[in-house]
């Protein structure tokens, strides 16, 4: 169990910057999640912590010791890769202990390891059996249970879930979880997938094109997006934005005008009139009636899920917008419908997509 | 294990089927029965006669197979070149097939420089003709004009240097060491080509459970690809003890010196053929090619029933 450390991380391919500057603390224990759409170069940083690549400059630290200059496996850490990565040709017993052999652990520790792994993973009755001969799943399982063997100071996750089918993946997700809280241990997950994030994370690190977008908890990203990048990954359906002009301001308010939302009062902050902004606000925040902030279009698709259905609607500016509406009472397709959010809930980002913090949000 | 059989098919007349199967296959059992079965039968066939010497062919049975083997006349040449033929094939074992293997093993690490030079380089020879590759290699290894002894010698070595293609100790293991550098291409891309399909990730959970560059090669990818090893090897074999053309064009038929270098390709071709004083004899060397034939046979059998149904492809 160990702190993670990095230090201004750069890492290129001649021309191409496959990460920018990263800097990232993660504490002893805690499960951080690296989520980012592919090519972000989260599974580019997972490997550099692995020692897998190396870095073009910066620091990795693993419990206090710099690390970049040891192998993988002098790095005390354990990966679990997306293909699970199983040696086709030893059993599931082999697999887990065929790298302690390499690294000296005696045979006795070897067993105490590997039953106790067997026991947290359920593997006993697979030991003997052959990976061609396991499921996805509990293919999935035995390469944790490898990963658990080594008694690393960290666990490296790479998209382990992505092999698998959609039942399969919340209840291996619900295992991980379960895992880190048995184990304690310093774990670093990579996924392209926000409800895996969101639900396994202590923390989430939002990359975008090599560098971190937003660091923050779970709740935290989702309510106080840092900016438009984060406001629009986090969150299913995406969060609707709305571009406008500020108009005046007086009173502590600004008066906010564009295509698709008449004028609007937001709490003032750093901008003067003048300035263009970009409103955003989650379909959940978006229903029928009046409020504060009100925006009309024609409803083109209504997709039902039972708990909500989401009203896609075709704006003023010809974009969609997506709007979450309970109930059985759904508009029907072609109806014409006005939308409308409390001011509470929309989220105000300068022209450079940065979040301007005056506004207060219900993150309650 | 009941057929998958389509409805069309199920329910098509008899006749009909059988004249679809005629179409799709006939061409191709015309075409291999041609010129594969038949020539194969009709050299059996011709191995159980005998002639005399106005021509006239008789049928004798076994008896060309008897004296081939028994009779000290034919049976000490055919022994030596099978025990000969034997030994061309134990060096290409233990020295191509290695070097093959290690070479991929090379080829496939990563970051190595000039990757497809060394490839091609490599593989070049084996593009080469035979004849032109023995010449070269006669011209080279002289005692007389050749360059080996000379760049033995701006070594410090020339003492070590000796006839080795007319030596009766060395000129079998000489030619089966040319023809392993020769062919040394063709079991380094089959397997090269094999340790590309291990995929990467299997590699580097390898790194992350603390094995090397050699140990990875050694525990994970050469089990791997074991299957295209039996391969390779059951393709020396079926090439070796179908081999001639080297020997031939360094050595001639007499397979020299005093028959050290003869194996049963050139046996046959005295055999069949004749050469210099002796006369060619059709069906004893139609039951050369026999015995031949059923000495790969068994190589082949030996393969395919006991070492591949023990092995087993991986797919990843």
């Amino acid at each position: 169990m160990a702190k993670l450390h990095i230090d201004a991380l750069n890492k290129s391919y001649g021309e191409t910057k496959v990460l920018v500057d990263v800097d990232l603390a993660i504490e002893d224990g805690e499960f951080l999640v690296l989520v980012g759409p592919s090519g972000c170069g989260k599974s580019t940083l997972l490997r550099m912590i692995a020692g897998l690549d190396a870095p073009t400059s910066g620091d990795i630290y693993i419990a206090e010791r710099k690390v970049n200059a040891l192998a993988p496996a002098e790095r005390r850490i354990a990966m679990v890769f997306q293909s699970y990565a199983l040696y086709p040709h030893m059993d599931v017993l082999k697999n887990m202990t065929f790298g302690l052999k390499f690294t000296g652990v005696p045979a006795a520790e070897r067993e105490r390891r590997v039953a106790e792994a067997a026991r947290m993973l359920r593997l006993e009755p697979l030991l003997k059996r052959y990976p061609r001969d396991l499921s996805g799943g509990q293919r999935q399982r035995v390469a944790i249970g490898r990963a658990i063997v080594r008694e690393p100071d960290v666990f490296l996750f790479d998209e382990p879930l992505s092999n698998l089918d959609a039942a399969l993946r919340v209840s291996t997700r619900v295992e991980i979880a379960r895992l880190h809280r048995l184990l304690k241990a310093t774990m670093v997950y990579v996924t392209h997938d926000q409800i895996e994030a969101m639900t396994l994370a202590d923390r989430i690190v939002v990359m975008n094109q090599g560098r971190i977008e937003q660091v923050g908890k779970p709740l935290d990203l989702y309510y106080e997006p840092a900016n438009l990048f984060v406001a629009g990954f986090i969150g299913s359906p995406a969060m609707n934005f709305f571009t406008g002009r500020v108009e005046r301001i007086e009173g502590g308010e600004a008066l906010v005008t564009g295509p698709c939302i008449g004028s609007v009062a937001v709490p003032a902050a750093t901008f003067s009139p003048g300035d263009d902004l970009t409103l955003g606000v989650r379909p959940e925040h978006l229903g029928q009636g009046a409020g504060a902030f009100s925006t009309s279009g024609m409803v083109e698709l209504v997709e039902r899920l039972g708990e909500a259905s989401f009203a896609h609607v075709r704006r003023a500016d010809d974009r969609l917008m997506v709007a979450e509406i309970r109930g059985r009472d759904t508009p029907a397709p072609g109806e014409s419908v006005t939308l409308s959010a409390p001011a509470q809930d929309i989220h105000v980002f300068d022209a450079r997509g940065r979040r301007l913090a005056a506004t207060p949000v219900n993150s309650a | 294990m009941a057929e998958p059989m389509s409805q069309v098919v199920a329910s098509m007349p008899r006749g009909r089927f059988l004249a679809l199967m005629a179409l799709f296959l006939g061409p191709s059992v015309a075409v291999y029965t041609l010129f594969s079965i038949y020539p194969l039968i009709a050299t059996m066939a011709l191995a159980t006669y005998t002639t005399d010497s106005a021509g006239a062919y008789a049928f004798v049975g076994l008896a060309n197979f008897v004296t081939l083997l028994a009779d000290s006349v034919w049976s000490k040449p055919f022994w030596n070149a099978a025990w000969n033929n034997l030994i061309f094939f134990a060096v290409h074992m233990a020295v191509q097939n290695p070097i093959g293997i290690a070479l991929a093993g090379l080829l496939s690490l990563p970051g190595i420089r000039f990757k497809s030079l060394y490839r091609t380089a490599i593989f070049l020879p084996t593009m080469l003709s035979v004849v032109i590759v023995g010449f070269s290699w006669n011209l080279i290894l002289s005692p007389l004009w050749g360059v080996a002894e000379g760049a033995l010698k701006s070594v410090g070595l020339g003492g070590w240097f000796a006839p080795w293609l007319g030596l009766p100790s060395t000129a079998l293991a000489t030619l089966a060491l040319i023809s392993v550098w020769q062919f040394v291409g063709i079991p380094m891309m089959l397997i090269y080509a094999a340790l590309l399909n291990i995929p990467d990730e299997l590699v580097d959970a390898a790194r992350v459970d603390g094995l090397g560059n050699f140990r990875i090669f050694w525990h994970i990818k050469l089990p791997l690809v074991l299957p295209t090893i039996g391969l390779v090897s059951v393709l020396t074999f079926v090439g070796n003890f179908n081999a001639f053309d080297l020997i031939y064009s360094v050595k001639g038929a007499l397979a020299g010196p005093n028959f050290a270098s003869d194996i049963l390709g050139t046996f046959f071709y005295r055999t069949f053929f004749g050469y210099q004083l002796q006369l060619g004899n059709p069906t004893m060397g139609a039951a050369v090619a026999t015995v031949m034939f059923f000495i790969i046979l068994v190589g082949v059998c030996f393969y395919l029933f006991v070492i591949q149904r023990r092995m087993r492809r991986y797919a990843f």
